[in-house]
């Protein structure tokens, strides 16, 4: 297996890289970009920590091939925030206590993200399904649940 | 004016902004120059002996820089007790489980890695091995260490009171068993660990903890290198469930590893190595009998528990206790014996986890249930007749100083409304009530207290630093909410420097839950001593007594004429220059009994303080699935006083989802011989955001008289109350009283055929 070289636009960066062609977009965040912010937790899709944007939907990273997401405008949790000025999510889990341990926090943050993107006004129903690829082991999820209902209850969607 | 600025108030926490922006670091998320991928190789077998281990064709392959085996290390063995030491992190002799770590590799790369380990040549001769209790106790069963006579790692034995002439004078007495398979912990954070040494030998490592100081010990044993050369630093840890308060093998390979390469070295576990090779919670059967008054009061009760501990000690003893002492916290009883065994076998190893003992705890409620409805007696009223008391003693001569046990069975029944429920639901709909109790801190040699230090900055602004590590629960900001209150200033003016052993002091690590009670306590003095030395400074200036003081708002002011003030950063100022320390200390040490031992003497005060719990779910079964739908829960603490609601509240949730959602309904080991068929996140059911129910929260204070501002612990009694809520409601919804757990759709089924008949 030879390396190919990959352009990849992360948190409106363009990156030239070489990489071996059966690396992980989630590998290739961590260790090449050192966007530690995308977890790794259980590594079969299964668990929602390495979840990233591309093209704003939420997409697990360890299942994504990182040339197979060339070209197209990948978000991670560390390009969520304008400056030091927190993203009204990001704020939200924090204010609320929608974090406890923070691992699954990034990927949950930016599933909650493109959830209030596409449906700025969810209900809690649909704000549990739409969290419940993103497994939390510390909050039993109620104050994530909450953190999210008050941006639908304020109408604060957009970043 | 309110008592308090800050303690008793919800605030966010100091952490979570980092954690929200992927700012914050865990082990795995670090990066070192020239660092290497370390993997370790581990036994396929569940019993073998070690005849010979080749590895020069992996030290041959291009890009391995170090490779490591038994024949590295001093053969140490690892045990929490003098009495325990049994497990070598590299076996020299034998292998006793599927997963057992035999070599450890650091190459330039994963790749490379795990081709190296191929490439080891382990020669095994096979041995029999035992894989249930029965089994292991079985006439002639093969024994795992010649040290322990069949199999039988640890037993506690206690016996108080008159047991035989309790059941003789009980109106009723009945003896049920129960049972559940293992459990995983499974925290959101994979193990690793990152170790580099430096020219001078000094060890720096990295790793989730729950105490530094507890894995820099046995590294500094392990390793032959003074404490002083360990330096455990602080990082971001994705929660440890009990899981990680012991050194383990990867610490020690890792360090190995980095000294042999001369080079940094990180080793990543995958999910399958974090659910197998960490630690599993303990499989138990548990035998109960009970002999009850005619209006429920226990006269007496005999328990007997099985306890399947794996292939090495772990906590043992610990683990064997805690089950019996909750119950005998929450429950009075004057006549009470317990005989509690740990067995090995061949599988892997079992520690101290969050919910431990769900058969015992659902044993001890459910049978509580049945005794009640042959006298006609409710669940509730039962747990009320039971229930500890403030000012008590446990019959192993632990006193209660405060306990608010009833208080939450009240408040639980009020508010879920069980009296119009109890009894009255449609078929298939049930309510249940769990109750346990926790301790906040037990004694375990030197690590009993812990000490903490105050630095105070020119500019009025402190450091403090102590031993206390924050697993995910919040204690960081614990410790600087309890700073800043003490000394009159924001958190923001705080600094906090924890967890690493280079320059923090002795702290008894998160573990057992003893970081507010202990830790939170010595912050506490630690801060009253700085708050000392600033008052002396300043009731010279104003020539007042330096009880007319007061510290708020960055300022010293005199509490009866509040014109007088003086900003803190003057008076350090004032201390600096009249050449006088400013800078505060402060131990708390728990008044437990020192002569209390687990195994040879389990009498005496066994923690300062307790927390009590109950919690209540109501239900709904599908009698064609046996799919459970929770509909509410009610969940109630004595937490002596909430420093700071909502992290209470996020650990009553958390630890209800992980006792009663997952370790009632979904969540166990599954196995062939001794391997876990389910070790991965598809498997392993562990609750997600659509299957919880309301949690209605209820926080309950008795203002302990020695917590620091009254405070125990924050959520451990609801997380050990959950799961037998959630089967005494299913119990009820289906009216058959079941003794498996967990329950899952299939035993709830047969349960429901079986009455049906």
């Amino acid at each position: 297996m030879k390396p190919k070289f990959l352009s990849l636009t992360v948190n409106d960066e363009t990156h030239q890289l070489m990489v071996l062609p059966n690396r992980t977009l989630q590998d290739v965040l961590r260790d090449d970009l050192h966007l530690t912010g995308t977890k790794d937790s259980c590594g079969q899709g299964a668990c929602g920590s390495c979840t990233v944007l591309v093209d704003g939907q939420p997409t697990r990273s360890c299942l994504t091939l990182a040339a197979a997401v060339e070209g197209q405008k990948i978000t991670t949790i560390e390009g969520l925030a304008q400056g030091d000025k927190l993203h009204p999510v990001q704020e939200a889990f924090v204010n609320l206590h929608g974090i406890q341990c923070g691992f699954c926090s990034p990927g949950m943050i930016l599933t909650a993200y493109a959830l209030l993107q596409e449906n700025p006004n969810p209900t809690e129903t649909e704000i549990r399904k739409a969290i419940s690829g993103n497994v939390c082991r510390c909050t039993g999820y109620a104050k994530a649940v909450e953190a999210i209902k008050s941006l639908a209850e304020r109408g604060v969607s957009h970043g | 004016m309110d008592k308090f600025n800050f303690i008793g108030k919800d605030m966010k926490r100091i952490d979570t902004t980092s954690k929200a922006t992927g700012e914050a670091l865990f082990a795995a998320d670090l990066t070192l120059p020239r660092m290497l991928v370390g993997k370790i190789l581990r036994s396929p077998y569940p019993h073998a002996r070690i005849k010979s281990i080749d590895t020069s064709k992996a030290e041959q392959l291009p890009g391995v820089k170090a490779v490591v085996t038994a024949k590295d290390t001093c053969g140490d063995r690892w045990g929490v007790f003098k009495y325990t030491q049994d497990q070598q992190f590299l076996p020299t002799e034998k292998v006793r489980y599927v997963g057992e770590e035999v070599a450890g590799v650091a190459a330039v790369d994963e790749d490379t890695a795990l081709e190296a380990l191929s490439l080891i040549n382990v020669e095994y001769e096979i041995l029999p091995a035992v894989f249930t209790i029965d089994e292991a106790l079985a006439e002639g069963a093969p024994l795992l260490h010649e040290v322990y006579p069949k199999n039988i790692n640890i037993h506690v034995k206690i016996d108080v009171g008159d047991v035989e002439k309790g059941f003789s004078e009980s109106y009723l007495v009945r003896e049920d068993t129960f049972s559940a398979p293992e459990d995983a912990y499974f925290q959101g954070e994979p193990y690793a660990v990152a170790a580099q040494f430096d020219q001078a030998g000094n060890l720096e490592i990295w790793m989730p903890n729950a105490g530094p100081h507890l894995k820099a010990k046995p590294l500094s044993n392990v390793l032959k290198i003074p404490l002083n050369k360990v330096r455990v630093r602080k990082i971001t840890i994705g929660g440890a469930f009990g899981g990680r308060s012991e050194i383990a093998p990867a610490d020690v390979i890792c360090a190995f590893l980095a000294r042999k390469a001369k080079r940094p070295v990180k080793i990543v576990y995958t999910r399958e190595e974090n659910t197998v090779c960490t630690r599993q919670a303990h499989s138990m059967v548990t035998k109960i009998k009970t002999g009850v008054d005619k209006e429920g009061r226990v006269i007496a009760r005999d328990i007997v528990c099985h306890m399947d501990g794996g292939a090495y000690s772990s906590t043992g003893p610990i683990a064997v206790s805690v089950p019996f002492l909750c119950m005998e916290q929450a429950y009075r009883m004057d006549n009470v014996r317990y005989n509690g065994y740990r067995v090995l076998t061949n599988k892997p190893i079992r520690g101290m986890y969050r919910t431990h003992g769900r058969a015992f705890a659902c044993g001890v409620d459910i049978q509580l249930d049945i005794l009640g409805a042959e006298l006609g007696i409710d669940p509730l009223t039962m747990r009320l007749r039971n229930a500890r008391q403030t000012g008590d003693t446990t019959p192993t001569r632990s006193f209660v100083a405060s306990c608010g046990m009833t208080e939450c069975i009240q408040k639980t029944g009020e508010l879920s409304g069980w009296q119009d429920k109890f009894g009255k639901l449609p078929p298939y709909h049930g309510i249940g009530i769990g109750c346990n109790s926790v301790q906040t801190g037990f004694p375990m040699g030197i690590r009993g207290g812990s000490q903490a230090f105050i630095k105070l900055n020119e500019d009025g602004g402190v450091t403090v630093i102590t031993g206390i590590v924050d697993n995910g629960q919040g204690n960081d900001h614990m410790i600087v909410q309890i700073a800043a209150e003490e000394l009159g200033l924001t958190p923001d003016d705080v600094q906090l420097i924890n967890a690493d052993t280079e320059v923090t002091p002795s702290d008894p690590g998160s573990y057992s839950m003893c970081e507010t009670f202990i830790g939170g306590n010595a912050v506490r003095l630690a801060a009253q001593d700085v708050k000392k030395k600033l008052f002396k400074i300043a009731a010279e200036f104003f020539g007042v007594g330096e009880d007319q003081l007061m510290a708020k708002n960055r300022k010293i002011f005199v509490i009866n004429d509040p014109e007088k003030t003086m900003s803190i950063a003057k008076a350090v100022r004032l201390g600096l220059a009249r050449n006088e320390s400013i800078s505060g200390e402060g131990s708390y040490w728990p008044n437990v009994d020192s002569n209390r031992e687990w195994v040879k003497n389990p009498f005496g005060q066994l923690s300062e303080t307790f927390s009590f719990g109950a919690v209540i779910v109501e239900v709904k079964v599908d009698p064609e699935t046996g799919q459970v739908e929770v509909l509410e829960a009610w969940a109630a603490q004595d937490v002596g006083y909430a420093l700071n609601p909502k992290v209470i509240e996020g650990q009553f949730e958390g630890g209800f989802a992980m006792g009663g959602q997952g370790g009632m309904l979904s969540e166990f080991l599954q196995w062939h011989e001794g391997r876990v068929l389910n070790p991965n996140q598809l498997g392993y059911l562990v609750p997600l955001a659509i299957d919880m129910p309301k949690i209605n929260n209820i926080i309950v204070e008795t203002i302990d008289p020695n917590g620091p501002y009254g405070a125990k612990e924050a959520g451990m009694s609801v997380a050990m109350s959950a799961a037998q809520a959630y089967s005494g409601a299913i119990s009820n919804a289906i009216g058959v009283y079941l003794k498996e757990f967990p329950l899952t759709p299939d035993i709830i089924l047969k349960a429901i055929e079986e009455k049906a008949g």
